[in-house]
This record gives C-alpha cells, sequence and structure tokens, in this order.
C-alpha cells in the first residue's frame, strides 16, 4: 500500500492537469461565491447569507469531479491502467490510493476555497456554530463529491461518459424535483440525491423546512460515494484490465 | 535480479462471448533463451502475454512466473517487466516522469531511472513529453520500462512495431544480451522475419493454440529439407538428376530445386555427364520459409489469419 500510495502521489503531481485544475477549483468557488454576495448589498442576501457566498460550491464540485475521473479515466482512456495494474497488481491498494492522494488535494483546496468565499460574503462571524458547520461540512461536501466520481469512473472507465454521469447524478435529483408538481415528491427527491442532501450542510437558517437535516444529508452523500466506490472496486476486481 | 523466472503457460483457455480467444495455450518460457512467439494477428498472443501478467483472467490454465502466479509477487517489476503497448502512457507526463512513478510502485528510486534511460538512449529527451515521442521512441521508452526493476523474465509485445531499421538492430540487440545474461525473454511478433538471429526458440501460434514450438535450429533444418538449388538451362539436367533417384522440380526459367541428393553428389552426377551448369547450392531456409511450411497444412488456421 505505501508504494501505491508513492506511485499514485507522483502520477498526480507530474502532469500539469492537477495543479491548474486545484487552481480552478479554488478560484471558481471563492469567485462566484464573491460574485453571489457582491450581486446583493449587506443584509438583503436572501435568508441565509451563508449560503448564498457558498454557491461557488457548484463550480467546486465539478472541478473536483473532473479531477477525479481524470485519475482513473485518463488512465482508461491511454490504456496505461494495465501498466499500472501490472505494477500493482492488488487492485483494491490501487484503489485505496487513488482515492487517498484525492484526499490529500482536494481537502487542502477546499480549506483554501471555503473559507475564502465565507469571507468575501456577507456571513456573520465564522466562528458561530452554524456557519462554522457550514463551512467544516462544504469541505468534506467536495471531498465526498471527489470519491464519489472516483468510484463512478472507475466503473465507467470512460473518462467523458464518466463526467456525464457524475453531473447527472448530482445535478438529476434538483432538476426533476423541480419539475414535480407534488411537493411531497420534491422532498423526497431533495432528500436522497446526493447534491441537494450533501448541500443542505451549508444551511444556517431555516432548518426545520429542509427536506434532510444537514449532517444527515451530508451523510446521504458520504452513502452515494461509499457505494460508487465499492462499485468500483468491485468492477476493478472482477474485470479484465 | 531473482534467479527462477521461468513462465510456465499450461493449458490456458480464455472466452470473448463467441470468439475462443486461447484453447490450450501452452508453453515454457526459459532462461537464457529468447524465445519468439509467432503467431498472424488474432491468434491469442496478447491476450496469453495479458493473463501472464495478471491482466486477464483465464477460464481455465494456469500461468506461472518461477512457480508463482504474477499476481502474488510484490513487487511484480523486479521479476518480470514487460511492454503491451507502447503507447500505454499519459502524453503530458515526461518520459522520466513516467518512469518515476513506475520506479516509486516498486520501492526503487530516480537513479535506477536515470539508468534505464541512458540504456534505452533517451537520456537527452528524458524531460520532454513523451506524448510528443515517434513510436520508435516510445518503444524505447517502454523497454526501458520493462528493464526497470532489473527483472528475471522479459515479456515484450510487438517491440518491433514502428521502429526505424536502426531501432530494429538496437532492440535486437537488446534481447540477445538480457538473454545472454541468463534472463527468460519472450517476444512476441506477427512476421517471423524479425525474430530470425535473435530468438534461440520458437512458440507458433494459432487460434489460441501452439502451432509448433521449437529451437530456431530444428525449425530451419526441417524447412531446409535437405534441398538444393541447380542453375542450369541445359536440358538435360532434371533427367540425369532424377536418373539418380532426386525429386526435381523447376524453380524459374534457369533453376531446379532438388531434394534426395547432397549438393556434392549432384556436382558429381552433372560434372560426369559433362550437363553445364552454373551453380550449385544448398538451399538455405528462412525463418519464414519454416513458418510457411509448418502452417501450410493448417488450412483452419489460415482461414483465421485472413
Amino acid at each position: 500500500m505505501r508504494y501505491a500510495l508513492r506511485a499514485e502521489w507522483t502520477k498526480l503531481w507530474t502532469v500539469p492537469g492537477t495543479a491548474w485544475l486545484l487552481l480552478g477549483a479554488v478560484v471558481g468557488t471563492a469567485g462566484l461565491g464573491a460574485l453571489a454576495a457582491a450581486a446583493c448589498s449587506p443584509g438583503e442576501c436572501g435568508a441565509d447569507p451563508t449560503r448564498t457566498s457558498l454557491t461557488g460550491i457548484h463550480i467546486g464540485q465539478s472541478v473536483v469531479a473532473i479531477l477525479a475521473v481524470l485519475a482513473i479515466g485518463g488512465e482508461y482512456a491511454t490504456g496505461m491502467m494495465r501498466v499500472t495494474l501490472a505494477a500493482i497488481p492488488r487492485r483494491p491498494a490501487v484503489l485505496a490510493a487513488k482515492a487517498a492522494v484525492l484526499a490529500a488535494v482536494v481537502v487542502p483546496a477546499a480549506a483554501v476555497a471555503v473559507p475564502a468565499s465565507l469571507l468575501s460574503g456577507d456571513t456573520p462571524s465564522l466562528s458561530g456554530g452554524p456557519v462554522l458547520r457550514a463551512a467544516l461540512g462544504s469541505v468534506l461536501y467536495l471531498l465526498l463529491v471527489a470519491l464519489l466520481a472516483l468510484g463512478v469512473a472507475t466503473v465507467v472507465r470512460h473518462p467523458a461518459a464518466a463526467i456525464g454521469c457524475v453531473l447527472g447524478l448530482l445535478y438529476l435529483f434538483p432538476i426533476v424535483a423541480a419539475a414535480m408538481a407534488d411537493p411531497d415528491w420534491q422532498r423526497r427527491l431533495e432528500k436522497v440525491g446526493p447534491m441537494s442532501a450533501g448541500q443542505s450542510i451549508q444551511a444556517t437558517t431555516g432548518l426545520d423546512g429542509l427536506p434532510v437535516g444537514p449532517w444527515a444529508g451530508l451523510g446521504v452523500l458520504a452513502l452515494w460515494a461509499a457505494g460508487a466506490l465499492l462499485a468500483g472496486a468491485l468492477a476493478l476486481q472482477a474485470r479484465d484490465a | 535480479m531473482t534467479t527462477d523466472a521461468t513462465i510456465e503457460v499450461r493449458g490456458l483457455r480464455k472466452r470473448y462471448g463467441p470468439h475462443l480467444a486461447l484453447d490450450g495455450m501452452t508453453f515454457t518460457v526459459r532462461p537464457g533463451q529468447v524465445t519468439g512467439f509467432v503467431g498472424p494477428n488474432g491468434a491469442g498472443k496478447s491476450t496469453t502475454m495479458r493473463v501472464i501478467l495478471g491482466l486477464d483472467r483465464a477460464d481455465g490454465g494456469s500461468a506461472l512466473v518461477g512457480g508463482r502466479p504474477y499476481r502474488s509477487l510484490t513487487h511484480p517489476l523486479r521479476v518480470v517487466g514487460s511492454l503491451l503497448d507502447a503507447g500505454a502512457l499519459q502524453p503530458s507526463r515526461t518520459a522520466r516522469n513516467h518512469l518515476l512513478w513506475l520506479a516509486h510502485s516498486q520501492g526503487l528510486g530516480a537513479a535506477r531511472v536515470d539508468e534505464v534511460l541512458d540504456i534505452v538512449g533517451l537520456a537527452s529527451v528524458a524531460r520532454r513529453r513523451a506524448g510528443g515521442f515517434s513510436l520508435g521512441m516510445r518503444q524505447r521508452l517502454g523497454i526501458a520500462a520493462a528493464l526497470l526493476g532489473d527483472p528475471a523474465a522479459v515479456l515484450l509485445d510487438e517491440p518491433f512495431n514502428g521502429m526505424d531499421p536502426e531501432g530494429i538492430i538496437w532492440t535486437r540487440g537488446v534481447l540477445r544480451s538480457l538473454a545472454a545474461e541468463g534472463r527468460a525473454v519472450l517476444v512476441s511478433s506477427h512476421l517471423m522475419g524479425e525474430l530470425q538471429g535473435t530468438a534461440d526458440h520458437v512458440v507458433i501460434a494459432g487460434r489460441g493454440r501452439v502451432v509448433a514450438d521449437a529451437t530456431v535450429a530444428d525449425l530451419l533444418a526441417a524447412a531446409a529439407g535437405g534441398r538444393v538449388t541447380v542453375r542450369t538451362t541445359a536440358p538435360g539436367a532434371g533427367a540425369v538428376l532424377a536418373e539418380a533417384g532426386a525429386t526435381v522440380t523447376p524453380a524459374g526459367p534457369d533453376a531446379l530445386t532438388v531434394s534426395g541428393l547432397a549438393a556434392e553428389e549432384v556436382t558429381g552426377l552433372l560434372g560426369a555427364r559433362r550437363v553445364p551448369f552454373s551453380e550449385v547450392s544448398a538451399h538455405r531456409a528462412t525463418l519464414e520459409d519454416a513458418y510457411l511450411e509448418l502452417t501450410r497444412d493448417a488450412v483452419d488456421f489460415r482461414g483465421a489469419a485472413s
């Protein structure tokens, strides 16, 4: 496992895309957050100004998903996956190492992007309980989206198709929910969708009205991520390289 | 380099849907020899190599390296080096960094990377993106990756593809020296001629199984079949030789192929009967001839090749 980690870490930092994507995730998240906050005058940033400042998470999650998909899909696309599996035949170790190095770069990037978003916005002090929870939760949210994308890409293999699947999984539930006339069904869909449920971690006001509580919502996303990784591990183990 | 890395392939079977890719493939790759693995595209060479490397699972049979399945090896590249596809790299990574992550996966360092880059002659372009490499340069990079762990066995799938003549000569030299160092070398090709002067042993595959498995010396002797070529325009030459018990077949306007008589006997006979001739030579078979000879009867196999 130690050698798999070392190899994946070297791989990640020897393609120029990694640094650019991480920079993109930070700038995109903080930039869109600042823009959304600037678009409203202080005191009028909706019912939940913290959540408004964290709007940039939509850009951040897309970029992080691309980074995660490329971590394995890029190898399938070029055929390099066979070289990897010939070097490290223990396949679960390969996937675990990829997940670990992704976490090791996504968490720091998110830990810069999220506070930067909040500082630029009209949010109450970061030390406040709900705001701190929203901030910490948003960092974990980005990590979980990355792991979900890694799992999906391991199953799908093809990078473009994998990105499509991940964005579909994230956005399909809220889009279908919005099209539903029945409010009960809307809430049900928002409760189980990885993005809609996961982003309830950002809510600081009106918690009683949410389809799912903040931590429970993040838990739903965690289940999605765990399920995707498990499916990826099983597919990786069972299929020919 | 660990000691024993004999590769033993026993009765491999594999089916992709309706297509039977491997049908009892069986052979052994011994240390100190270059074993050529020849056959038309689709004969199962690449599939066999992927099964040996634990990448594809066979439906039946076994493939062992030094008595162990590849997937049980802790640092496999230190036992078996391989090159399956020279294009299997991410184009934006430099040649050196491609080898560096591989080295790290085996607990090796950058010093070994620079050594193999030197061996394959890519040191001067080591920090250039591999995506910009010609196919020949990628083949060299792939060979560098195969040598990284100083392995006791080396597997190369079609390493001559895309190489210029200089590259082909260089690759042959590498294969010869790897075998001379006591390593087991398996090298596949769909062109028998590429292996002439390189392989000691040849395994010919067709339709997922072994059609022939012999030393190169035996194959060449069998293909030559003791035939002699006579250059003559004299009309009576054929009759004279046939009288002496030889089988004579015309081989062009001024040549006859004679079997059943040694070259000295042919010269003696023709001289005694004063039949003019310009040349008598023992037929030299090429590996290509041997290959065609062996596969001529296998109608099935030829159908499969097309």
